[in-house]
């Protein structure tokens, strides 16, 4: 097991090294000069330079790469180029009113949608299956922005059950009074898709001969469904979670930004818009991280769920 | 204490209390900022911080102008805008032919209690300003109003060229032309005369700061800024909250302006004439980048004041007026067309679009008459913008009411022009060069869906005229290099009022700030004579004429497709009194007040709209 978490982890190297190479070529090719935009409204060349001079983007690429690689050793990207705010803080505070709405739409929409399939598939083809299934695909076909909208309307302007948008300073209050319907509005937007991938997952392992075998053992049904398929339905379950885990780093910009949500997922938005380097790197890097160890992860989580899983 | 103290000496000592009450009041120390009102707003974009020499955002102004003090201001109602005294104690002493300026300071002005000061309250003194022009020049500091100080105080420049040999700006060094010359005296030599040099002391990026906060806060300053205003920062969560609260060092002023031509003016003088300011103990700032959210939170009354909400005007407005429902509950509507312009630049050196010749003038020429800005302004911006027809807005002096474009929306005669000057359409119909060469015009825009709509009226407007269009996407930051270095053949840009002058738009086509500002890189040699004459002129009806024929040469040329003005609508509550927006100044908080019985009884009982 040891061994196999350290070639793991000696893979992401060369992983890492791709990620720094593509944001590093996509920022100097495609992301615009930084210059221009802190030089303000009126500004000549010597003033751009020196701004280059100061940023150290006029510096020769291979210094500026090295500059990069040594951050992420360091695990300091500087400060950020349009605000002055250290990097490390703007992950530090964005990244907790990202997590406290991501979280609970996470689990809630997990336990839920998996109950849910659960459910179905053991009634697979009868009318309820049917309904499900459309109503399923009807909530899947309406985008997330009229989910907010609407949301955002009926339940919190038109019957006042929640507020319309804000964050407040504790996170309880956060939580169960900021956070309450952007967490329901992302349920209800996540809940249709996952409950569909999840009912096919556990039908495949419905028709597998081990649960006829548990039948005929004389297993009770709930036995059957919550010991047997729930487990071997886990691992694409985990794979899907382990998939959407590193996006939580990213935060959600549209419901941060339709609730007023200090989240991380604005500050990535705005950093691309102000072509802001350091918080850019500083993201991708953490983001390429997060989404190799949620990989690895996985493969230890699959080896948990079902011992028959060699890790190689 | 008081009471008992009359009764005991049989009122005898009346007038010395009076004496003392009447002291209490001119000081400020009864200034009535009440913390149960509480005005909650929002911002719709992130500020950049409140550091006042780095950051030209136009949110972070509007923090800065709150907290911090420049040497001028404007007065609140008048308009147009007419400075007057702010951290001075009267205009400044104007001597050398508009070149030597000498401010005396107001005695008493404490900065907001800090913990940089160590418990001591700290005065405001003609040194903090000089420490805090310096700072602009300051090469380290990157500020973004460099140019309001590049080249113009006698000696400054030399100290910012010698802090970027040697990398250390030298602050203890004295400038001839930025002096203190007592604690209270701040004398400023310019090195030509400029008439507009008095508006840029009323700027917001033109507080006072004291040099320990600068110091002490380092690169941190945006997020720790300590001025001598009414109101200090409590809270600031980037991007999200900022909460401003009264300062208690503040000394207070008496609401006192005389109401002018518009008629929301007897209203606010009514409300506001003789109370002491502040009234409004806390103010709540909230970033709300979507209007659907900013509008549903006010309507719902958890919101005070909101503005820029022209995309969902279907919501709330009626006409010029507010839907009936949302005028019932005592909310108003308060319209102000923005000292802005936006601008289509043709270039003037590209190979296509450029030059002097007939023909390439009548091209531009031809280009500007066929696009419609009224239907840009009724259609895709719902009515919420203006036309204009010179490049200098209202608001701003130098401005004419009457003045007339020659290049007004007219596809006919567009395609006259084309046809006279040889432009033939091919038989795909798309018109050639007078050579029979191709004729492709390029616009450049960015990738966002209100650029496409414009790119659309655009293209649909060309065609009509025969001009085949090819749109060019590019983000902000490239677009803008490209067009500093003259490459952009056409581009969609704005300019704000830094100071209601028409020479800050003028200048934006004068030849030789061309990869500075002028970034259709127009140069035209009567224009810029007429322009360096206007420099040496202050503001007189003669000056006026001097703007307005510039105007119509860059006209005559075919320089811009000129644009149009926003008009920004803020919608307040029941109960929000003293509410009128200046052109120029960013915040206006510490001139307002809340009525809280009537902004109570406004959502007593009523329901929402």
């Amino acid at each position: 097991m040891s061994a196999f978490i350290l070639r793991r982890l000696w893979q992401m190297i060369p992983t890492m090294l791709g990620v720094v190479l593509l944001v590093f070529f996509l920022f100097n090719f495609v992301g615009g000069d930084p210059a221009y935009l802190l030089a303000g409204k009126i500004s000549n060349k010597e003033q751009i330079e020196n701004i280059r001079t100061q940023l150290g983007i006029n510096q020769p690429y291979y210094i500026q790469l090295w500059i990069f690689i040594k951050q992420i050793l360091t695990g300091d990207f500087g400060v950020s180029w349009a605000t002055n705010e250290p990097v490390s803080h703007i992950i530090a505070t964005r990244i907790g009113p990202s997590l406290t709405v991501l979280v609970p739409i996470l689990i809630i929409e997990t336990i839920v949608a998996v109950l849910i399939a659960l459910a179905v598939a053991y009634v697979r083809g009868s009318l309820t299956d049917r309904a499900i299934m459309v109503v399923c695909t009807m909530a899947m076909s309406v985008s997330l922005l009229v989910y907010i909208i609407v949301g955002q309307y009926v339940l919190a302007y038109k019957f006042s059950w929640f507020p319309v948008q804000g964050w407040g300073d504790s996170f309880a209050e956060n939580l169960f009074k900021y956070s309450a319907l952007p967490i329901l509005l992302g349920v209800a937007v996540g809940l249709a898709p996952n409950t569909r991938l999840y009912r096919t997952f556990i039908l495949d392992e419905i028709n597998q001969d081990y649960v006829r075998t548990a039948r005929a053992k004389g297993l009770s049904e709930h036995k059957v469904m919550l010991k047997h398929v729930l487990r071997n339905a886990l691992i694409p379950i985990i794979t899907n979670l382990m998939i959407y885990l590193p996006s939580l780093l990213i935060g959600h910009f549209l419901i941060e930004r339709f609730f007023s949500i200090p989240g991380i997922g604005r500050e990535v938005i705005l950093a691309v818009e102000r072509s802001d380097f350091p918080v850019i790197k500083a993201i991708t890097v953490y983001v390429a991280a997060a989404t190799m160890i949620s990989n690895l992860l996985a493969d230890l989580l699959y080896k948990a769920v079902d011992p028959r899983v060699k890790l190689k | 204490m008081a009471i008992r103290a009359l009764l005991r000496t049989g009122f005898t000592g009346l007038p010395a209390l009076a004496a003392i009450f009447c002291s209490l009041i001119s000081t400020g120390l009864l200034a009535a900022a009440d913390p149960a009102k509480v005005l909650r707003t929002t911002i719709e974009a992130q500020d950049a911080g409140f550091d006042p020499a780095i950051t030209a955002n136009y949110y972070s102004g509007k923090i800065m102008e709150t907290v911090g003090e420049s040497l001028l201001t404007y007065d609140y109602v008048a308009r147009p805008s007419k400075l007057i005294p702010l951290a001075a104690e009267a205009m400044p002493l104007v001597e050398d032919d508009g070149r030597t300026y000498t401010f005396k300071l107001r005695k008493g002005i404490y900065f907001a209690p800090d913990p940089v000061f160590k418990g001591k309250k700290r005065e405001l003194t003609a040194d903090d300003y000089v420490f805090s022009f310096k700072r602009f020049m300051d090469p380290k500091v990157r500020s973004q109003w460099r140019f309001l100080f590049e080249g113009k105080i006698v000696g400054l420049d030399a100290l910012s060229k010698a802090a970027e040999k040697s990398g250390r700006f030298d602050y203890d060094a004295k400038v001839e032309g930025l002096q203190a010359v007592d604690r209270y005296t701040l004398k400023i030599r310019l090195n030509a005369t400029d008439y507009n040099f008095l508006y840029i002391m009323a700027m917001a990026s033109c507080i006072g700061t004291a040099r320990e906060v600068v110091e002490a806060y380092k690169d941190d300053l945006g997020g720790h800024l300590v001025g001598t205003n009414a109101y200090m920062l409590k809270e600031y969560v980037r991007g999200h909250k900022i909460v401003l609260v009264a300062n208690p060092n503040y000394r207070g002023f008496k609401w006192d302006f005389k109401a002018g031509d518009d008629p929301a003016d007897a209203e606010i003088v009514a409300e506001m004439q003789g109370k002491m300011m502040p009234r409004i103990g806390r103010v709540e700032i909230t970033v709300v980048e979507e209007e659907h959210s900013k509008f549903l939170s006010y309507a719902k009354g958890e919101t005070d004041m909101i503005t820029r909400i022209g995309n969902i005007a279907e919501s709330w407005q009626d006409g010029k007026g507010l839907k009936p429902e949302l005028k019932a509950l005592g909310m108003k509507r308060h319209d102000t067309v923005d000292a802005e312009t936006t601008y289509y630049l043709i270039n003037f050196k590209d190979k296509v679009t450029g030059g002097s010749s007939k023909d390439r003038i009548a091209l531009r020429r031809a280009m500007i008459m066929s696009y419609d800005m009224e239907k840009e302004a009724r259609v895709v911006r719902k009515g919420q913008a203006i036309p204009n027809l010179m490049p200098i807005p209202r608001g701003v002096v130098g401005y004419d009411p009457n003045y007339r474009g020659v290049n007004h929306y007219n596809p006919d005669a567009a395609n006259k022009l084309l046809d006279k000057f040889g432009f033939k359409k091919n038989a795909e119909g798309w018109r050639n060069n007078p050579d029979g060469s191709p004729l492709e015009i390029t616009l450049t825009s960015e990738a966002t869906q209100v650029s496409g709509e414009y790119d659309k009226l655009w293209n649909a407007s060309l065609e009509r005229i025969g001009l085949k269009l090819k749109v060019k996407k590019g983000n902000f930051a490239d677009n803008l290099k490209a067009a500093k270095d003259c490459q952009l053949q056409m581009w969609g840009s704005a300019w704000s009022a830094d100071y209601p002058d028409g020479e800050n738009f003028l200048q934006l086509l004068y030849g030789p700030n061309s990869g500075q500002s002028n970034n259709g890189c127009y140069n035209s040699p009567v224009f810029n004579r007429m322009y360096e004459m206007s420099l040496r002129m202050p503001h007189s009806p003669k000056r006026d004429k001097l703007y307005q024929m510039m105007s119509r040469q860059m006209e005559y040329d075919g320089a811009w497709k000129i644009g149009i003005s926003r008009v920004r609508s803020t919608l307040t509550q029941a109960g929000v009194q003293g509410y009128k927006k200046h052109p120029m100044l960013h915040a206006e908080f510490m001139y307002m007040d809340i009525d809280l019985d009537k902004r109570n009884a406004a959502y007593s009982g009523k329901g929402k709209p």
